[in-house]
């Protein structure tokens, strides 16, 4: 085993060509730092991105502290995501039950603010003190007249997947609310959150194609579009771990298929387009998809060219917080001529860790709910000239000398589409290429070396610090 | 005007928040939140935005079983993992809400695994309750500080040196100022806590496990047996660690509000020619004229401006009276944190200013539009009212997550009152020059 630093964590480290399984989708090990969140940060990643919700956090103030604007999902119009709302119990109300407060609380918010619907995240302590949320949220949707969704997301109940779960539960029911009639052949974009943008450098591709996209769950959604989510004819998926439970429970309910797809690289948003082509299968569309793809990928070709010349050979490790991205990531590293060397997720599944296998080479380090600590070594052992992953790892990286690039969802370049793998290239070429990697950590002094008293002019006394680059 | 039942935008933050910036503050201390795993998760990124340095807060990340049947057992494998994995001195455990509603008896949990584990043999393990739901993350902040010196101060031979206590959350150049002030006045101190290399670090390729630097436990040991404690930053907290050791020890307290401005920097200088009977060295002499030199050349522009000052409860206090010494009119002076003693001093320096505590954006937002602000000075929290109502911000004191540089705003002293009168002339004229925010 490449790292050994914490007893029972073995299963959950190995290089390819170990042996499969890879241990997953457990509780994170007490003490050993894990990078997870919790149920309700899942919950809440999924969720916060519709921008004319309201989004009330039942519980003590951190929680809605912590998350308030934290997404990078940004908006076209509507913008009471932006606000953070809490229910910020104090001692009392976690003695005598917080169901009278959040009652008044949510008659406030929606008399102040007149949202289209509400949702209600739940904390730990909710889950304690026993509040029926259920209940609570189903007489004040009567009596305001809007849908006030319960968020069954207690922090501890499990780990972010199960966030995931309870938000794709909140979203299914209020998907199916609202009648419309698309005019157009149409989709759903089912784990698309517009982080920093990104949807609108997608979106124009399928109105191009004569595709009407009905919803985008979540980025930059509105209420209303969710509610008539069930007219599409195809949900793509783009984050599998977060968005497939929807995705399935769509399937059953309305019989709308899907297709797992992404938006990230130019292979797989091509892919995307000729996926959906292919489902509404008119040769007319079909050839407009394969015009579209020759005309993007050659109008960004000799930008990414000129990119990829500069950092094909650098080793890379990705530690993202969901597979479907980590596997993109891979492709998009293959496009750019780079090596993956490490490869971690905090959600992934059997599946996706099976996945992964089967795309990196042998010998690259997959690992399941790391930890700062593991991830120090792999970077050192594997000798990666550069980290993707969120703010978390970003500082790790910099101090070991190891170029960084977020892709995590508070990331403020868009990275989707055409343009987007432009972005990427770019970010992963000034960060690998930046002259700051060449200044010299340690200064040679000239005091102590008694026998060098005279003056050098040149770089002669330079002494390179290793920067595993 | 109307208060809000619900929270909107909230001002402050949770009391785990404020342990962990007391226990990186301390040499070779690893943080372990006694909850889920989220809590440690989020506050690790929280600072990691704001300090822009690796945090690492451990979690005995409870899950159902544990939430049901207790914690114990999980606290104890986070204990046991945290000393295998980091080698810490010092384990600073702080409870989240979750740990506090289910009922764990940490500190009998603690004397468990002290006995029952040999590993624990050389550390130093210190609880702290730190409910979210009960206060803010500055009494979280307090609490730990008290923590600290409650475990481990012992009683011994006199030292003759001065505790000065970080009683507020400042950044690591502020308290390297401290270090530097102290250490040019040529008097034996222990500064505690001392964050300035922890969360501040160079790059050096090869980071130890937990950062180098921080208040060294014999120092904190030794704080029963010092002459006197000051509290910097304690001018409106409940009793703390200063208070503790002045019961069980003896050893006199100041509590001091922080040095921002002249008065107050003043109030610290006198404070220590008196404990120490060494004049203020002459360099800070001429600081202090630099100051003043500073205020004078910038009285004009900043006269009778109108300000919104928010945030934690000291430097709220600090940066009002630099306010008013400089004739600017404080219109609002608002706090996050609910304590009546922060209102009763916003009061008595700025009567005439809205003053709130307990507060939260939507209720600032709102006494801003109906007041004409002209500049907002606090956490970075408040930009959506600048940019709302397009006036300028200065972002100080934390969070601070879309500038750079919140690890080198030095405020403190005569020397950062100096670049903070700067700073606001300079924020007033570039929102002027562009018309807005």
């Amino acid at each position: 085993m490449i790292v050994k630093i914490f007893e029972g964590r073995e299963g959950h480290i190995q290089q390819k060509g170990d042996g499969l399984p890879l241990a997953c989708n457990n509780e994170s090990l007490a003490g050993a730092v894990s990078q997870r969140a919790c149920v309700y940060s899942g919950a809440r990643v999924v969720l916060n991105p519709i921008t004319d919700a309201l989004h009330l956090v039942h519980g003590p103030i951190g929680c809605a502290s912590y998350t308030w604007d934290i997404r990078g999902s940004t908006s076209s119009g509507p913008d009471l995501y932006r606000n953070s709302f809490s229910t910020d119990m104090k001692e009392l109300d976690v003695v005598f039950g917080g169901e009278k407060k959040l009652a008044e609380d949510l008659r406030e918010l929606a008399d102040r603010y007149h949202p289209p619907a509400i949702f209600v995240y739940s904390t730990c302590i909710v889950g304690i003190i026993g509040d029926d949320l259920q209940s609570i949220c189903r007489r004040a949707s009567e009596e305001l007249c809007i849908p006030i969704l319960p968020v069954k997301s207690e922090g501890f109940r499990g780990n972010k997947n199960e966030g995931y779960k309870a938000a794709c539960n909140a979203l299914n029911e209020l998907i199916g609310t609202r009648n419309y009639a698309p005019r157009h052949p149409s989709i759903n974009l089912l784990g698309e959150y517009n982080v920093a943008g990104d949807l609108w450098f997608v979106k124009p591709f399928f109105q191009e194609m004569g595709i009407e996209v009905v919803a985008a769950l979540t980025g930059d959604a509105r209420v209303a579009e969710i509610q008539r989510a069930h007219t599409a004819q195809l949900n793509l998926v783009q984050c599998s771990g977060s968005m497939t439970y929807l995705a399935k429970k769509m399937e059953e309910k309305y019989g709308i298929p899907y297709r797992r797809i992404s938006f990230f690289g130019l292979q797989d948003m091509s892919n995307a387009l000729s996926t959906v082509a292919e489902f509404f299968a008119s040769p007319e569309r079909k050839r407009k998809a394969e015009e579209l793809i020759l005309r993007e990928t050659a109008q960004v070709m000799p930008q990414i060219e000129a990119y990829r010349a500069k950092v094909a050979g650098k080793k890379a490790a990705i530690y993202m917080g969901g597979a479907a991205k980590a596997v993109s990531l891979v492709r998009a590293f293959q496009e750019m001529g780079m090596e993956v060397v490490i490869i971690g997720t905090q959600t992934g599944d059997r599946d996706d860790y099976q996945k992964i296998a089967c795309i990196v080479k042998d010998g690259t380090v997959i690992i399941d709910d790391a930890n700062p600590l593991e991830l120090k070594e792999l970077l050192f052992k594997q000798k990666a000239d550069l980290l993707v992953a969120g703010v978390k790892e970003r500082f790790l990286a910099y101090k070991m000398g190891i170029a960084f690039c977020d892709f995590n969802h508070d990331r403020t370049m868009n990275f989707e589409g055409y343009v987007g793998m432009v972005n990427f290239a770019r970010e992963v070429s000034i960060t690998i290429n930046s002259p700051v990697w060449q200044l010299p950590v340690k200064r040679t002094s000239r005091i102590g070396s008694a026998s060098q008293l005279s003056i050098t002019t040149g770089s002669e006394n330079y002494v390179q610090e290793p920067c595993h680059s | 005007m109307s208060k809000s039942l619900a929270t909107v935008n909230p001002c402050s933050m949770c009391m785990p928040m404020g342990s962990v910036l007391v226990f990186r503050g301390i040499e070779g201390c690893m943080p372990l939140f006694h909850g889920s795993q989220g809590c440690s998760t989020y506050m690790r990124l929280y600072l990691a935005h704001h300090f822009r340095e690796p945090v690492d807060i451990a979690s005995s990340a409870l899950s159902e079983k544990g939430a049901v049947y207790g914690g114990a057992a999980n606290l104890k494998q986070g204990l046991k993992n945290v000393i295998n994995g980091y080698h810490p001195k010092v384990i600073g455990i702080a409870t989240t809400c979750l740990a506090e509603t289910i009922g764990d008896d940490v500190p009998q949990i603690v004397r468990e695994f002290q006995a029952e584990e040999p590993l624990a043999k050389d550390v130093t393990i210190i609880s702290v309750s730190t409910p979210s739901y009960a206060a803010s993350h500055e009494v979280g902040y307090r609490v730990a500080l008290k923590g600290l010196v409650q475990t481990m101060a012992r009683k011994s031979k006199q030292s003759g040196r001065i505790n000065v206590l970080v009683g507020a959350i400042i950044s690591p150049a502020d308290v390297r100022y401290l270090r530097r002030l102290l250490d040019d006045w040529g008097l034996g101190y222990i500064l505690m806590p001392d964050i300035s290399e922890t969360l501040d670090a160079p790059l050096c390729q090869d980071p130890p496990l937990i950062p180098a630097g921080g208040t060294p436990l014999d120092d904190i040991r030794d704080t029963a047996n010092s002459k006197a404690t000051l509290t910097i930053g304690g001018w409106v907290q409940e009793p703390g660690a200063g208070d503790y050791l002045e019961r069980e020890f003896e050893v006199p307290h100041i509590a001091l509000p922080l040095p921002l401005g002249q008065e107050f920097t003043d109030r610290l200088a006198a404070n220590l020619e008196e404990l120490t009977g060494i004049s203020m060295p002459e360099s800070y002499e001429q600081e202090r004229g630099r100051l003043l030199d500073t205020m004078v050349d910038a009285h004009k522009i900043l006269a009778d401006v109108k300000t919104a000052v928010y945030g934690d409860t000291e430097m709220v206090l600090g940066i009002t009276r630099i306010m008013t010494e400089l004739g600017m009119r404080p219109q609002i002076v608002a706090s996050g944190a609910a304590n009546p003693a922060f209102a009763e001093k916003a009061k008595e320096l700025a009567p005439g200013s809205k003053v709130m505590m307990g507060a939260d954006f939507s209720q600032i937002a709102e006494e801003a539009s109906s007041r004409d602000i002209e500049l907002m000075v606090g956490p970075f929290t408040g930009r959506g009212i600048a940019r709302k109502e397009k006036i300028p911000l200065l972002r100080v004191g934390l969070p601070n997550h879309d500038r750079y540089g919140a690890s080198h705003q030095l405020l403190l002293g005569y020397e950062g009152s100096m670049y903070l009168v700067e700073e606001m002339a300079n924020a007033l004229l570039e929102g002027r020059e562009r018309g807005s925010a």
